[in-house]
Order: structure tokens, then C-alpha cells, then sequence
């Protein structure tokens, strides 16, 4: 920079040494010295502009030129502190809004994942002719040894969970533990964060796994502190001392991220599902690849139909991605906040534009004379924008330091059941770098009309009036008042999506789930399978559990079940005597014991409950809920009739969970119980037949307890309670049923909140662009003003001129919102939030308010113009 | 870039302003106001040129490396930047000489006064 500024100095010295050797010749031709110099200067020409031409030929002059638009740009900003602020506003908050969506888009919906190329992994559906796709295929270990074999696929690897007790010097817990084939870590390539991973030869040529575990960041960090020197050490699951050979980073979570990951036994008599997912050798295609795996497929099902679609059978390769970000809820309501967050940044964009163009009017005069004076055109919009960008940069970067707090807010509100475990939501680069563009974008976006159009100004016309003449600003005003009506109408749209979002969520508050969650506790146990090896011994322990907490003060009532509540999990297949067979329909199947319905105060609705003789003996009997009533003809009614549940007839195939001796499908109704929301609060009611939970005897059971008083204040006593009965009994962690509700509405709030926001700051973007444009408004027309004012108009008149302009534009505006809101109804055919439409009195409350916020926006200018001095008015010239 | 007081006086064609700075530095070295000045005495007025438009030239000719610029007094006493001829420039010169000349001669030839056409 300095040998620069010699190069210009000496430039300049030379120019003005020519200058004077002129003049000094001027003076021996006999001019006066006065005119001497001026006839020098006249012959020289334009100095400024041959030093600039100069210069041009030295290189480097457009970065020369972007420092002097920079330090003119800042210069303009210092002497205009009030536009700076409020553009400056408009942009971190357009922006910083935009930044922070967009990182929770990179982390839940772009990178979600540590493994390497994710979006290169496959997961195989079987469906049936008529079958959408609803999840993957599970595959037994023999037919994964068919797949190994597929030219399709260059790697191939399976997970499988099961309930693994941790017990040895530690309160024994249960755990899900997850077991994988040993090239599974290679195929995921992620590296330990201490020791190795599972690896081939942990499998042993006869199938058997080594006794070795590795473990999740989370379980490191429980029960060992981090302390790396647990490399080496054993722990005992399921009575099995295993070696821990490695820890896994935080940012991993394969099925798990507070348990391990064992070695899964290579067991090709084994019908359990296990879950595959593939990768594709090189140059296969997903079609070719699913056409190989639909071969095997059908000649799989032939094997076991029982375990396939019926008919003609179809495979999907679903990827990776999809199947785990992109289709969900949270997906969805990504892709609509980002939506929202771009109309918002519109609006800001408009904002900013509209104060840029009041301003360069303003500045009409300072341009025209520069265009007189020789400036091209091109060279001042270069000027402007720079102006914009260095303004929208500006912006992005108080944008990114609002984003860095949003982040952390939105972190907080994210429903972690609803993004993967491994998202991390950061400001990274990559959502630096999106920043970065998004602020040039903006710049340019609203920075380019104001910019071309203050360039081509009626020069002559300018120069003579003054400045805010009323001939250059017409065009403006026209232009002004259209941005203003694109403010309102954008703002419409994004108040209608936040409408939605606000219903949607208060629809789910007001559920009625069926049953009262209020003070019940849901409490894991988990006996230790070896211990009691048989089914007598299991039940055994279950009713004296039962019995001693249901003794319990403070407890109102308590049963006892399978996991899962208030959901239902399991689903048979069932058939109804007299009825047509059911195809594909299932009832969900729930285990319970006496006074389920008064723990969770559902209510019975005709016949009776189960007896403690009938559940100790595990008699087949069966209470329904009010939909499963309704498998029976109308009139008929199931009290007393019997029902074929199929998965009651079925082999166990999980060798943990015992089945009641000669088990058989059919199975009396003794009742009806009142339906709830099983399947969730925003989904109809399944139909549900509850079962003596005596009927299977697996190692885990739920308790449900209704306390008197804090539920909480439970949890204590009931642990001594277990440990009274069985010191190696785990007892999981317990949740309230209000908790586990609160999950359900943590989506719906996600959206109203984040949409809701979004709207708020939409509105006041759009309440500062009106202000802003009125208040300019009654200052180009302050001549005007004092004009009608002198001929007689009065305040009120003044105040009616200039709310009548505002209501135009905002009628304009309100009526294309509601437009597009319309369009968007009709052409999306949308389900947004629950909800398919935006409803009449919602668009109507927003009107109200936009025209309200408007006509308030306009208020304050338009006092002012009403308060002027008609005579001062008439004086004032700009 | 020029400023035509006069009828008689010629703006410069786009390039020639080069070649006439590398002929007038091919008498010696001189500083920015001398060349115009001898430029406008030996065309004898005619060809005008918009002193302003020199130091582009200038800057130009000297990035190319036909002339070198050096610190030098000028008449009024007064540090000036004196400009010559490098042995590049002047072999550029005589090559752009002849080819200005033959273009010249060419021109001359085709505007040579016409038969009328009407008699």
C-alpha cells in the first residue's frame, strides 16, 4: 500500500509540475496569471480522471476503487446513523434467522451422521402388490448368508437389539445392548475414540462371539468417569464377564448412544430378525441391485411365507438418508420453517431495499452531480452496491452472532426423538459459508433495483429543482409503495403458516388421551433371565413385586404390564368367529394385571375386569377397548364372545420370553374398557386387546404407579422394594406419563415456536418498512402539506390523505396475502400441522392485525405532517 | 479526450498517440510537458492533444517497457520525471513507422480525388 501511494503521489506532482510549466508559458504569452492557470487547467482536461486512467494501466485498480466505495460507503453510514440502524436491524434479523434454521437443516437434515458417505447406504423394504413402504425388511442370519452372496452389493452388515443385563458391583440396570456383525464398523468407518471396535475375528470360526464389548461415550462416561485406563477392564452382562476393548466417540450412536455394542453370534438357525443394510459394489445401480434382491426375495418367501408379503413381491432399496431424516416429522417441519424463514428474509430484503431507495432519492442530487461531473454509470452502481453488500455483510454478521444464541435456543426446544442422536447443530463452516452467501445475495437482491434505478435520473431536471422534486420521485414513490405492498402480502402468507403451526399445536395440548397421566410413575424392572429359568418362577416374582408396592403408602393404585405404555407396540394379526378373515388388519396386544384401568383411570365400559385368580392361572381372557368392540357387527356385543389372536399361537421365537403352558390363540371378551390415544395424540385409536400379562413371562415388566401425592416421591420406596425381593432385580429409569405425553407435543411446540417467531419478527419487519416509508413519504410531501393546508385543509384532512395512502397499499397488500394464501390452499393441496386449510377466522384475525399494525406504522408520520406550521411548511424546501 | 478549439485541429486516432511519443522521445528525453508541446509545434497546431490523455499513455508505454521514466530538473527548476527510449521502444518505433507509413499511403491513394460522378 505505501509503494502504492508514492506510485499516486508522484503521479499527482507530475500532473500539477504540467500544469504549472503551462501556466508559467501562458503568463510569457501575456495572459494574466489568474487566466493563465485557468486556460492550463482547461487544456489539461479532467484531472481526476487521467490520474484515474493512469492508474488503470498500473493493475489492481478495481481493488483500489472497492477501498474508496468501502471508506465512501462508511462515510455515508456514520452521517446516517438512523437508516444504518434500522437496515442493520432488518438485516441480522432476516439473516441471523436464516443462519440459524439453516444449521439445524445442516445438522439434522444434511450431515446428520457421522458414518462415511451415508447417503451411500441402502436398507432393503419387501412389500407386497398393494403395500406402501413402512420400514425395512428384516432378514434372518441364513438368508443374510444368500445376500452376502448377491454380485449387487460390495458390503453387507446386520444389527440386532436385545435386553441385556448389566449386574457384577454395580445397582444391576438393563440395558439395550446392540449387536453387530463383525465388519460392521468398517463399513460405518468410524474410528474409536479409545482401543478398536468389533472387528471379524471377534467372531470365532464356529460362530461364537469373544467376550469383548465396546462401549458408548455416554455408558464411558456413567460409569467409568472417562477414565481411559477402562480399555482392559470387564463388565458382566447377562452373567457374562466381557472385555472392553474400546469407547466410541460422543458424536457415534449406531441404535444406541447411552449403552454398547457386542459381537452378534453367527447362529444360521436363528429366526430373529436381525436388520441389514448394504452398501452397492461399484457401478451397480439401485435398480439393478433391487431386481437381484428381488430374486432372492421370492425365492426366500417361498422358504418362509409366513415372514413375507402375500402375492407378487416387490423390493425397494430405501437409502440411508431417507429413511431416517428426510421422511419424518421433523423433515417436514424443516422444510417449511425453511420456507418461512425465506419469506422472512424477503421481507427484510424489501425493507432494506425500501430504505436504500428513500435514501438514494434523497440523494438524488448528490448522484446526478456526480453523473454530471463525468462519473459513469456503471462505476455508480458499482458504488451502490458495494454499499448494499458492505450493509447486508454487515448485517450477516451481527446476523451470525444472533444466530449463535438462536441456535442454542432451538437446540433446546429440538424434540430429540425426533432427530437423529448424532445431529449436532453447530455454527460450522459450512453454515458460515451459506452465511456469507445468503448476506451477498441479499445485498445484491436489494441493493440492485434502488441502485439502477437512482442511476438514471433526470439530470438536468434534478440538478434544477433542488432534490426531492416531485417529477425525479414519482417513479420512487410508485416503487416505494409497491415494496410496502409486498411487505404486507408476504407478510400475510408467513402469519397464516404461523397460524397453522399455533393450531396444530394447541390440537394436540387439548387431545383428550383417554386415561389420566397425572401422578403416574412408568418404572422398569428387569430379573435377571438365568435366575428364574422357568415361568412359574417368573410370574412368582411379578405378583409379590406387584403386591408389596400396591401396599405401598402413597400409592393409589399400580399394575403391572409389558413396556411402552401409554403406547401400544406389538401387533398381531387376529381373526373374529362368524366374521370374514381380517386381511392385514391387526389388533395391538397389551399384557396387564388387575386395576389397569383404575391405575391409569381408564374407563370400563361394560362386562368386567380380570380376577387376581384369573391372571395368577393366566387364563386366555381378553379386555378390549371401545374400537376393537367395534370388530363385531353393530349390535353384537363382544362381551362373552371369543376371539382368535394369532401371535398367541405362534412359537415363541425369542428363547428369553416364556409362554404360559398350552397357550393357544383363542381368547374370551370379559370386558370393554374406554379407547385411548395409543398410537399416538395426533392419531386415531388402535384397536386394543389387553391380556392377563401372566400369559408370557419375559425377563422385563413395566409398572405403572398412581401416587397420591409427588409421584416422584415414589421411586425411592419402590426400589427398596425390588431390592427386598431380588438384590440383582433392575429397576430402569423411571418417567411420569405427563412426561411421556410431554413428548408427543414437543414437535407441534418446535414448529410453533420457531414458526411463531419467524411471523413476530416478519410483522415488525414489516411495521418498521411502513413507518419508515411514510415518515419519508410526509417529508418529500411537506411542501405539498403546507399548499393544501394554506387553501384551507385541516389536520384531520392532512391525517385522512396520508392514512388513506396507507391504506390503500395495505388493502393491496393484504388482498394479494390472502391471494397467495388461497393459491396455496388450492395448488399444494397441503397437510400442514394437522391442519388442511388456514381457516377463515385465522386469515381474518390477521387482516385485522396487519391493518392494525399498518395503519399504527403510519400513525406517527402522518401526526407529524398534521401538526406542521403551514407556513414553515410552505417555506421548507430540502 | 480532446478538446477541438478549432476546426483545423484533429483528434487523435486511438493509438497513435503512442507512436507520437515514441517518436518525439526518439530525439532525446523529456518530461510529460515538453512531449505535448513538442507534439503540437511539430504538427504546427494541428493535432491537439488533450494534455490529460499524455499520462495514461505514459503509463502505459512504460508498463510495456518501450520507454523508462527517471527523476530529472525541469526548467522551472522544479523535480520533474523525464522519459526515453529503451531499445525496445525504438525498435518498436521504427516498425510501427513503416507500418503507419504504408497505411498511410494506402489511405492517401484510395482518398485520392474522385472523377465526378455526375458529369
Amino acid at each position: 500500500m505505501n509503494q502504492w501511494e508514492t506510485r499516486r503521489k508522484r503521479l499527482e506532482d507530475e500532473m500539477q509540475e504540467h500544469i504549472d510549466l503551462e501556466t508559467k508559458e501562458n503568463i510569457e504569452a501575456g495572459m494574466s496569471p489568474v487566466e493563465a492557470r485557468q486556460a492550463a487547467i482547461r487544456k489539461f482536461g479532467n484531472m481526476a480522471s487521467a490520474a484515474d486512467q493512469s492508474r488503470e494501466t498500473w493493475g489492481g485498480l478495481s481493488l483500489e476503487r472497492l477501498w474508496q466505495d468501502v471508506r465512501f460507503a462508511l462515510r455515508s453510514f456514520r452521517k446516517n446513523p438512523g437508516f444504518t440502524v434500522v437496515a442493520l436491524l432488518s438485516l441480522m434479523l432476516g439473516i441471523g434467522a436464516s443462519i440459524a434454521l439453516f444449521s439445524v437443516v445442516y445438522g439434522v437434515l444434511i450431515a446428520p451422521y457421522p458414518y462415511a458417505r451415508p447417503n451411500q447406504i441402502w436398507a432393503p423394504a419387501v412389500l407386497g402388490p398393494h403395500d406402501a413402504v413402512h420400514g425395512w425388511h428384516w432378514y434372518s442370519q441364513r438368508e443374510m448368508q444368500e445376500i452376502l452372496k448377491l454380485p449387487a452389493f460390495s458390503d453387507v452388515m446386520a444389527t440386532s437389539v436385545k435386553s441385556v443385563l448389566l449386574t457384577g458391583g454395580v445397582n444391576p440396570e438393563n440395558f439395550y445392548g446392540v449387536f453387530l456383525t463383525g465388519g460392521s464398523f468398517n463399513f460405518l468407518e468410524v474410528k474409536p475414540l479409545l482401543g478398536r471396535t468389533i472387528q471379524p475375528f471377534d467372531i470365532g470360526p464356529g460362530g461364537e462371539p469373544a467376550p469383548v464389548v465396546v462401549l458408548s461415550y455416554g455408558f464411558w462416561q456413567r460409569f467409568f468417569s472417562g477414565d481411559p485406563h477402562a480399555i482392559g477392564r470387564t463388565i458382566t452382562l447377562d452373567d457374562v464377564p466381557r472385555t472392553i476393548v474400546g469407547v466410541m466417540p460422543p458424536r457415534f450412536g449406531w441404535w444406541t448412544n447411552e449403552a454398547f455394542w457386542l459381537p452378534l453370534r453367527t447362529d444360521l438357525k436363528d429366526n430373529s430378525g436381525i436388520a441389514i443394510i448394504m452398501r452397492l459394489a461399484p457401478g451397480v445401480t439401485q435398480h439393478a441391485a433391487e431386481q437381484q434382491l428381488n430374486q432372492l426375495n421370492i425365492r426366500l418367501a417361498a422358504e418362509r411365507p409366513d415372514d413375507y408379503p402375500n402375492g407378487q413381491l416387490r423390493t425397494v432399496l430405501l437409502n440411508y438418508m431417507n429413511i431416517t431424516t428426510a421422511s419424518g416429522a421433523m423433515a417436514d417441519s424443516l422444510h417449511l420453517l425453511f420456507a418461512a424463514v425465506g419469506l422472512l428474509l424477503l421481507i427484510a430484503c424489501v425493507n432494506v431495499a425500501n430504505l436504500q431507495l428513500a435514501r438514494t432519492t434523497g440523494r438524488a442530487r448528490e448522484i446526478a452531480m456526480r453523473l454530471a461531473i463525468g462519473a459513469g454509470r456503471g462505476r455508480l452502481v458499482r458504488q451502490l452496491l458495494t454499499e448494499s453488500v458492505l450493509l447486508s455483510v454487515a448485517g450477516g454478521i451481527l446476523g451470525v452472532l444472533l444466530a449463535v444464541g438462536a441456535t442454542r435456543l432451538i437446540v433446546v426446544l429440538i424434540p430429540p426423538d425426533y432427530v437423529p442422536n448424532e445431529a449436532r447443530i453447530t455454527i460450522n463452516g459450512w453454515v458460515l459459508l451459506f452465511s456469507l452467501g445468503v448476506s451477498m445475495l441479499t445485498g445484491i437482491l436489494f441493493g440492485l433495483a434502488p441502485a439502477l434505478r437512482s442511476s438514471r435520473p433526470d439530470l438536468v431536471g434534478t440538478l434544477k429543482d433542488g432534490g426531492g422534486g416531485a417529477t425525479g420521485s414519482m417513479r420512487g414513490r410508485a416503487m416505494r409503495g409497491w415494496l410496502v405492498v409486498a411487505e404486507i402480502s408476504l407478510s400475510v402468507v408467513l402469519l397464516a403458516g404461523a397460524s397453522l403451526a399455533v393450531r396444530g399445536f394447541v390440537q394436540v395440548l387439548r387431545t383428550d388421551p383417554g386415561f389420566q397421566p397425572e401422578k403416574v410413575m412408568r418404572i422398569d424392572v428387569t430379573l435377571a433371565p438365568k435366575s428364574y429359568p422357568t415361568w412359574q418362577q417368573r410370574n412368582l416374582l411379578d405378583r409379590n413385586l406387584l403386591e408389596s408396592i400396591i401396599n405401598l403408602p402413597g400409592v393409589q393404585a399400580a399394575s403391572l404390564g409389558n413396556a411402552g405404555l401409554p403406547w401400544s407396540g406389538w401387533r398381531s394379526s387376529f381373526s373374529i368367529e362368524g366374521q370374514p378373515p381380517t386381511e392385514g388388519r391387526k389388533v395391538a396386544l397389551a399384557l396387564i394385571s388387575a386395576r389397569y384401568p383404575q391405575t391409569l383411570g381408564i374407563p370400563l365400559k361394560r362386562g368386567r375386569e380380570f380376577t387376581e385368580a384369573e391372571i395368577d392361572s393366566g387364563t386366555r381372557l381378553a379386555l378390549v377397548n371401545e374400537t376393537a368392540a367395534r370388530l363385531w357387527p353393530a349390535g353384537q356385543d363382544p362381551v362373552g364372545r371369543s376371539m382368535q389372536i394369532d401371535d398367541l399361537g405362534l412359537p415363541m421365537t425369542n428363547p428369553q420370553v416364556l409362554s404360559a403352558p398350552g397357550i393357544a390363540a383363542g381368547v374370551t371378551v370379559v370386558g370393554v374398557i374406554g379407547d385411548t390415544k395409543n398410537d399416538g395424540l395426533s392419531e386415531a385409536p388402535a384397536p386394543a386387546v389387553f391380556l392377563p400379562y401372566t400369559l408370557f413371562a419375559p425377563p422385563e415388566r413395566q409398572l405403572a404407579v398412581r401416587t397420591t401425592g409427588d409421584p416422584l416421591a415414589i421411586v425411592n420406596a419402590v426400589r427398596l422394594k425390588a431390592r427386598a425381593l431380588d438384590k440383582d432385580l433392575a429397576v430402569g429409569k423411571p418417567n411420569t406419563l405427563d412426561e411421556v405425553i410431554g413428548e408427543q407435543t414437543q414437535q407441534p411446540r418446535f414448529n410453533m415456536a420457531l414458526f411463531s417467531s419467524f411471523a413476530a419478527l416478519g410483522l415488525a419487519l414489516a411495521a418498521i418498512g411502513i413507518y419508515s416509508v411514510i415518515s419519508y413519504n410526509v417529508t418529500q410531501r411537506v411542501q405539498e402539506i403546507g399548499v393544501r393546508m394554506a387553501l384551507g385543509a385541516k389536520r384531520r384532512d392532512i391525517l385522512k390523505l396520508i392514512l388513506l395512502t396507507v391504506a390503500r397499499l395495505a388493502a393491496l397488500g393484504l388482498a394479494i396475502g390472502l391471494l397467495g394464501c388461497f393459491l396455496i390452499e388450492r395448488l399444494v393441496r397441503f397437510q400442514m400441522f394437522m391442519k388442511t386449510s388456514f381457516g377463515l377466522v385465522p386469515l381474518a384475525a390477521i387482516v385485522l392485525v396487519l391493518a392494525a399494525v399498518s395503519l399504527l406504522a403510519a400513525w406517527l408520520p402522518a401526526a407529524r405532517a398534521g401538526n406542521l406550521d403551514p407556513v414553515t411548511a410552505l417555506r421548507h424546501e430540502l | 479526450m480532446t478538446t477541438g478549439e478549432l476546426d483545423s485541429q484533429l483528434e487523435l486516432l486511438q493509438g497513435t498517440l503512442d507512436l507520437l511519443i515514441l517518436q518525439t522521445l526518439a530525439f532525446g528525453p523529456a518530461h510529460g510537458h515538453a512531449i505535448a508541446r513538442i507534439i503540437q509545434q511539430r504538427s504546427d497546431e494541428v493535432l491537439q492533444v488533450g494534455h490529460g490523455s499524455l499520462y495514461p499513455a505514459l503509463q502505459r508505454l512504460l508498463k510495456q517497457k518501450l520507454i523508462a521514466a527517471e527523476d530529472g530538473l525541469s526548467e522551472n527548476n522544479r523535480k520533474a520525471r523525464f522519459y526515453r527510449l529503451t531499445a525496445k521502444g525504438r525498435k518498436k518505433l521504427s516498425a510501427e513507422t513503416s507500418k503507419w507509413q504504408r497505411f498511410s499511403s494506402a489511405i492517401a491513394r484510395l482518398l485520392a480525388p474522385l472523377p465526378d460522378q455526375n458529369s
